[in-house]
């Protein structure tokens, strides 16, 4: 009798230690990023906090180097069939690996979904699905010395004007020393397509079956980059190291340079200002760059998708997303997050982020072709003939309209 | 008898020792064998196979395509302009490096003042690390700020727009490469000079040359070894080059593509953009045949000339 009875009180505390055990079972993931040391001690302070929130869950946060290293160690991993639970992407890295990832979209509440910034919901829909999430986002801005440049241009002839008017020989040994602006054409091609979305142009028609570059608009977006060419000091290096050599007064360049350029500014002893970018004949509108997250669905068991997705959506909660645009510098990623008392004052305070802000919140993404990867060499190359005066903007874009039409397939 | 002969089994083959040693050997290469088997051998093969699929990184090996890939390169105006390009470098640099080591190694080989100073300095520039290099030269080449452009500015130049002009992009790799590589050329070939007999140098005395022709018939043979060596490994090197422009350039190809080479090229296919292993594989052999053609060439007209003492 008493063994019948210690026998049905053990299995009850086996069944209920089970139950328990399987609530909170440990699983651990693997988040692989490419954030060097200055942004590690953030992403740490945030995975600390959610597996605080998750003490069963386990994060092993991975630096694999730069974003090209995580590409191929990405890329190494999925033919390998071993891949991390979860991990930064760009959106052309995407593309070759839909069928491997696991869609984070489905998981989240429509309220969370509707709370992601508009042009960045675009851009991490794959075949109608939300799959990734947006992460460590950059916009493009206007850098200006303010010594040089004491109201920022406001529109494109504003912009052209005072480029003409910086250029300058300032030794006078007969070559310019000083352009009003710069461009690095084969390195930051988004540069063009700042130009090519005010003009109101478009890379492809919506349901990339044409191309449709080198129609009127993205003729105009050229031209007008092809005028600042005299002015524009052309480079492969960044901004920054010409910013900070006196070489050039002003140019278009992502938030994540800020720091970079802020210091290249105060290296010549001089203020350094952030605006939006010039008014195009169109709108005001300016790239959005920068990873988002996404989940592997290969190798894995549910328990670990289930915990990145928690992660996922965790990093999108208004005050995480605002604890990193803080301490990284780069951007919130949700509307909620810009109207929190927090955020707003931080951009009090910090007024270079409110040209930021309202340049993000109306931001656009790069378009998801399969090819997208390739149309962006081209184009690049593309900009910087125009831009070394090697191609008129007519001939360059038709060219690179058949060197497109290739890459639709 | 003869025939019988043929097909006989080799003495040795008796011998339970042979059948020791044998298998001793083969333990002993083993590690080796199964560190370039897997890191060397397996990814070159698996290379062939490779560049005849239409493949993106997931569900290996991808579609067979056949030569699909080679169509594709043969058809693309940058693969032309890479080869173009590493053409021209390997033209330029391997024969201008070989000639001033030649010099160097000279120099060095006389009794000089400061001579382990010289060595050592000569050889540094080829053991710091590539990108630390690349960094410096960067700013060397600056337009406005550079070394280069004050010391011809000195002489009433205007300034040179070195990484910036799409004709000076490569002239500006080749010389940051022959500045590396004329230290590590001039340490082997010096090497060479050491070991040459000094009874050749006697001999050709009495027999009256003059300094030049001992040069040219005595110094110049017996170090065909080293040349040879030298020129073989920096071809092989020269074809492969990649690095020096990915850091000059900051990641990209100089202007207008004007530094792209081969190896940069298989690069962009296969992991800088859209990732398309199947091209890059495909012209990655036909480096390799690129390379191996002239390794051949090299060996055949090199046996007639090299001179072992």
């Amino acid at each position: 009798m008493k063994l019948w009875k210690l026998g049905v009180i053990g299995l009850a505390v086996v069944l209920l230690f089970g139950v328990f055990a399987m609530a909170d079972d440990p699983v651990t993931i693997t988040f692989w990023h490419a954030m060097s040391s200055r942004y590690q001690p953030v992403l740490q302070k945030l995975v600390d906090d959610f597996t605080a929130e998750n003490p069963n869950i386990t994060v092993d946060l991975v630096y694999q180097g730069s974003y090209g290293d995580l590409q191929q160690k990405i890329n190494a991993s999925v033919v390998a069939g071993n891949p991390p639970t979860i991990a930064q992407m760009y959106e052309n890295w995407v593309t070759p690996l839909i069928d491997v990832l696991y869609p984070i979209g489905p998981q989240m509440t429509a309220e969370e979904k509707a709370d992601i910034i508009d042009g960045l919901v675009g851009s991490n829909t794959y075949n109608g699905v939300l799959t990734t999430v947006p992460f460590n986002k950059s916009i493009m801005v206007f850098y200006y010395r303010k010594d040089l440049v004491p109201n920022p241009p406001t529109t494109w002839a504003e912009y052209l004007q005072m480029s003409k008017d910086l250029t300058a020989d300032t030794n006078g040994d007969g070559t310019i020393d000083r352009y009003g602006t710069g461009f690095r054409p084969s390195a930051n091609p988004e540069q063009y397509l700042n130009f090519l979305e005010e003009a109101g142009g478009s890379i492809l028609n919506d349901d990339w079956t044409e191309v449709t570059i080198n129609n009127a608009q993205g003729l105009e977006a050229m031209e007008y980059a092809a005028s600042l060419a005299p002015y524009s000091l052309i480079t492969s290096s960044y901004m920054s190291d010409a910013f900070g050599a006196n070489q050039v007064c002003m140019f278009i360049d992502t938030s994540a340079g800020y720091f970079y350029n802020n210091q290249a500014a105060e290296s010549v002893g001089a203020e350094m200002g952030v605006s939006r970018v010039p008014m195009g004949p169109v709108n005001q509108k300016s790239m959005i760059q920068g990873t988002n997250l996404g989940v592997f669905d290969m190798n894995q068991t549910q328990a670990q998708k289930d915990a990145a997705v928690l992660l996922a959506r965790f990093l999108l909660r208004p005050e995480n997303t605002v604890y990193w645009a803080e301490n990284s510098g780069y951007q919130p990623v949700t509307k909620s997050a810009y109207v929190t008392e927090e955020w707003e004052n931080w951009v009090a305070t910090h007024t270079y982020q409110q040209a930021m802000s309202a340049q993000m919140l109306d931001g656009f993404s790069q378009i998801l072709h399969p090819n997208y990867g390739d149309m962006r060499d081209a184009i690049a190359t593309s900009f910087e003939e125009v831009m070394m005066g090697e191609s008129t903007p007519k001939a360059a874009l038709d060219n690179l309209a058949s060197e497109l039409e290739s890459l639709l397939e | 008898m003869r025939t019988k002969r043929r097909f006989a089994i080799p003495d040795e083959w008796r011998s339970r020792v042979f059948w020791k040693d044998t298998a001793a050997a083969y333990i002993y290469i083993l590690p080796a064998l199964a560190i370039l088997g897997i890191f060397v051998f397996y990814p070159f093969f698996s290379a062939f196979r490779l560049s005849t699929f239409k493949w993106s990184v997931v569900r290996p090996p991808g579609t067979y395509i056949g030569l699909g890939n080679y169509t594709y390169i043969f058809h693309d105006k940058y693969f032309w302009q890479a080869l173009w390009h590493t053409f021209y470098y390997v033209g330029i640099n391997v024969p201008v490096t070989l000639f001033l080591a030649l010099l160097v190694a000279n120099l060095l080989n006389k009794k000089l003042r400061f001579l382990t100073f010289a060595r050592t300095a000569y050889f540094l520039a080829y053991i710091t690390p590539l990108v630390a290099v690349g960094m410096v030269w960067k700013w060397l080449y600056n337009w406005q700020y550079g070394l280069f452009n004050y010391f011809l500015g000195l002489f009433g130049s205007s300034l040179i727009n070195w990484l910036g002009d799409k004709h000076l992009a490569l002239p500006a790799v080749i010389i940051m490469s022959v500045w590396r590589f004329v230290g590590y050329e001039a340490i082997i070939l010096l090497a060479g000079l050491q070991n040459i007999d000094q009874m050749y140098y006697e001999a050709a005395r009495i027999d009256g040359a003059s300094g030049f022709q001992v040069w040219r018939k005595v110094t110049i043979p017996l170090l065909t070894p080293q040349i040879f060596f030298v020129f073989i490994i920096s071809l092989i090197g020269s074809f492969k080059i990649f690095t020096e422009v990915y850091v000059l350039f900051t990641g990209t190809s100089g202007p207008l593509r004007s530094a792209e080479t081969l190896v940069y090229y298989i690069m962009r296919q296969g992991f800088f953009s859209t990732p398309h292993l199947g091209r890059a594989a495909a012209a990655s052999v036909i480096l390799f045949g690129i390379i191996f053609f002239f390794t051949i060439l090299q060996l055949q007209i090199t046996q007639r000339r090299v001179h072992y003492q």
